[in-house]
């Protein structure tokens, strides 16, 4: 009885999973009409958009909050570019400096934009995809949906688990992967939203979809850095909130091949606004100890070519795993950064803990001092001084 | 691979499903730090804006926050809040909105004294599952540390107020599926959540001086009535309370 019971939920189950896979539909160029001022309507959206409140105090609050006004303005200029201007001055842009590769959208239009994610886009039309695709979210009331939808199935497998004796877990089963496609579908719309904003505001939208080609082969690289297996794309897990990586890029693929190509990209002004936090950036990224993913991130980001930043990160990645083999590619890494730029007191650091840690003492110690000399008020400079002398 | 991670949640479920229709094990509520007291009319004490969330608890146990119902208990209790102030025989201040720099600051304390107050809650007042530093008797020894004087800064005061209430009243369906699961399979299911606590902190040494924590209290918060007995369940205990009064020299502690 129990085997049949978990057969047939399992059959039920691959039948749950393939449903956004088929979103890839023709894209309808027509944007949904918007509300402008929009105030919740039903008590369980006022309590939704309490809660939601609460968080975005939290939000304001953050220490992880970005506050150059630089940036945070550049990152509104591309929403108001991709959704229009009514639409943009709706919601609420937060940046936060957190090295993992995300945005989120709170019910009540506050949008949080993760550092990692503005360090690997490339240009104004990817991170508009991902502004609009948020916006999305936002205008659709997806949390709201959500939230009923998992209410409703709570509900019954609550009921179930009173009148229906064993077949209890089996609908439990149900109603889990039910929720959870339910939120796959919305991402998928989401995705498809956000496109058609990109196409609107006369951004390219085929370069949307390569954004999920990096990601799944920073996750490769990753994986294999840390000897483990790659996950799959072709399946999505019963308890994913979102498609894999492979339909999303499939889906853009396929919608962006209905609309015609061409079109804005700015990866100039993109790269002009990121240029200031950068390193930063990079420095946060080298400390998640993730060699593979992050030698192909910087392979990625180094393909117009080296610049002494994206060198001198590649350094202290190498220095940071330190094998001997390591120190000296480390080394030569910080060479060509400084061949770029002698003044790139970081490389001289990072050349001269390579140097001695490598055995090369007198050289290593001439890099520190003229670390020193470039920036005699660096954090760690009393650190370094004690290593010279 | 996928199947196994599957069964596994569920499993999950299941075990929090259960873990959620068990009872509270019997705990303490309240403590004081040994050799605390707070004679009347000696203290200034700075009330920090209560947090207070209220909703329903849908037939399945989710929470569901609802608007109105906060905003009807924000009122109430802020109402009994003042009122009670006078019988905690000593002076307490409301602090004002925080701008600028100072809402971080003060949102970071809030922040920790919930976590603070929840690891008393778990690791200490429930008995069973004691840190192996908190089991002397009479012991009562946890703190924020001494720059939280930063977020009372220029107010003159001596100790900080903490209330936090959190209320889920069940759900018409809710109370069904409790009868019914009763009736039909003896089950005991819990229609609603009512936890509070409230805990004092000296704001010299950042030491936590009182606490009372509570998973199941009284009063419909929604009502002037519910939030005065509300109020008074979070301050049962607070030291140097005029309510209870003691003739002076009874005490043994005085001599």
């Amino acid at each position: 009885m129990s085997r049949l019971i978990v057969r047939l939920a399992l059959a039920l189950a691959a039948f749950c999973l393939p449903l956004e896979a088929v979103a890839a539909r023709a894209v309808d160029l027509t944007l949904p009409p918007f509300v402008s001022a929009y105030q919740p309507r039903t008590a369980a959206e006022r309590g939704i958009w309490m809660q939601a409140d609460e968080d975005e105090r939290q939000l304001r609050d953050s220490r992880l909050l970005i506050d150059d006004a630089a940036l945070n303005a550049y990152v509104r200029h591309v929403l108001c570019r991709t959704v229009g201007e009514e639409r943009c001055h709706a919601v609420r842009l937060y940046v936060l400096r957190v090295p993992a590769v995300n945005a989120t959208t709170g019910p009540s239009g506050a949008i949080s934009v993760w550092s990692g994610l503005l360090l690997r886009l490339r240009d104004e039309a990817e991170l508009g995809a991902v502004l609009g695709h948020e916006f999305a979210h936002f205008e659709q009331r997806h949390t709201l949906a959500l939230e009923h939808r998992r209410l409703g199935a709570t509900d019954l497998t609550a009921w179930a688990a009173l009148v229906a004796g064993g077949a209890a877990p089996l609908v439990r089963l149900i109603m889990t992967a039910s929720t959870f496609s339910f939120s796959r579908a919305q991402e998928s719309e989401a995705d498809s939203l956000g496109l058609r904003f990109v196409a609107a505001a006369g951004y390219d939208p085929r370069r949307v979809a390569e954004v999920w080609a990096r990601q799944m082969d920073e996750a490769d690289a990753r994986a294999a850095g840390h000897k483990q297996r790659s996950r799959r794309y072709d399946g999505v897990h019963l308890l994913s909130t979102h498609p894999t990586d492979l339909q999303r890029m499939t889906a853009l693929r396929a919608a962006a091949a209905t609309l015609s190509s061409g079109g804005a990209i700015e990866a100039a002004a993109y790269a002009a606004a990121l240029r200031p936090w950068r390193a930063a950036f990079l420095a946060d990224q080298i400390k998640l100890n993730d060699f593979g993913g992050t030698d192909y991130l910087l392979g990625q980001l180094a393909q117009d070519g080296w610049s002494e930043d994206l060198l001198f990160a590649r350094g202290e990645l190498y220095r940071q795993r330190g094998n001997p083999r390591d120190l000296v590619a480390a080394a030569d890494f910080y060479r060509q950064a400084l061949a770029l730029d002698q003044r790139h007191a970081e490389s001289h650091r990072g050349l001269g803990m390579a140097l001695l840690r490598g055995g090369e003492a007198e050289a290593g110690r001439a890099e520190l001092r003229r670390y020193l000399e470039l920036a005699p008020a660096a954090g760690d400079a009393a650190m370094v001084r004690a290593l010279v002398s | 691979m996928s199947v196994c991670r599957a069964a596994a949640a569920v499993c999950c479920i299941a075990l929090a499903w259960i873990g959620a229709a068990g009872s509270v094990a019997a705990q303490e509520r309240s403590a004081v730090r040994p050799g605390f007291t707070l004679p009347p009319g000696t203290a200034h004490i700075l009330l920090l804006r209560p947090h207070i969330t209220v909703g329903a608890q849908s037939t399945a146990g989710l929470f569901q926050a609802n608007a109105d119902w906060t905003a009807q208990a924000r009122e109430q209790i802020d109402a009994a809040l003042a009122l009670a102030q006078r019988t905690l025989g000593n002076d307490v201040m409301r602090a004002p909105e925080a701008i600028g720099a100072d809402t971080r600051l003060i949102a970071d304390y809030q922040a920790l004294f919930a976590v603070v107050a929840q690891s008393v809650i778990d690791y200490q007042f429930f008995k069973g599952n004691r840190l192996p530093t908190k089991k002397r008797a009479g012991q009562f020894d946890w703190t924020l540390g001494p720059e939280v004087a930063r977020i009372a800064r220029g107010q003159g005061c001596d100790y900080a107020l903490f209330v936090d209430t959190e209320d889920a009243y069940g759900s018409t369906g809710r109370k069904i599926f409790q009868l019914l699961a009763a009736v039909t399979v003896g089950v005991g299911v819990r229609s609603g959540e009512h936890t509070g606590y409230a805990g004092l902190v000296d704001l010299r040494t950042g030491d936590l001086v009182w606490l009372n924590a509570d998973r199941q209290m009284g009063g419909d918060v929604r009502t002037p009535e519910g939030a005065a007995k509300r109020v008074a369940e979070l301050l049962e205990g607070f030291p140097g309370r005029t309510a209870v009064t003691v003739a002076p020299g009874a005490t043994p502690e005085a001599r």
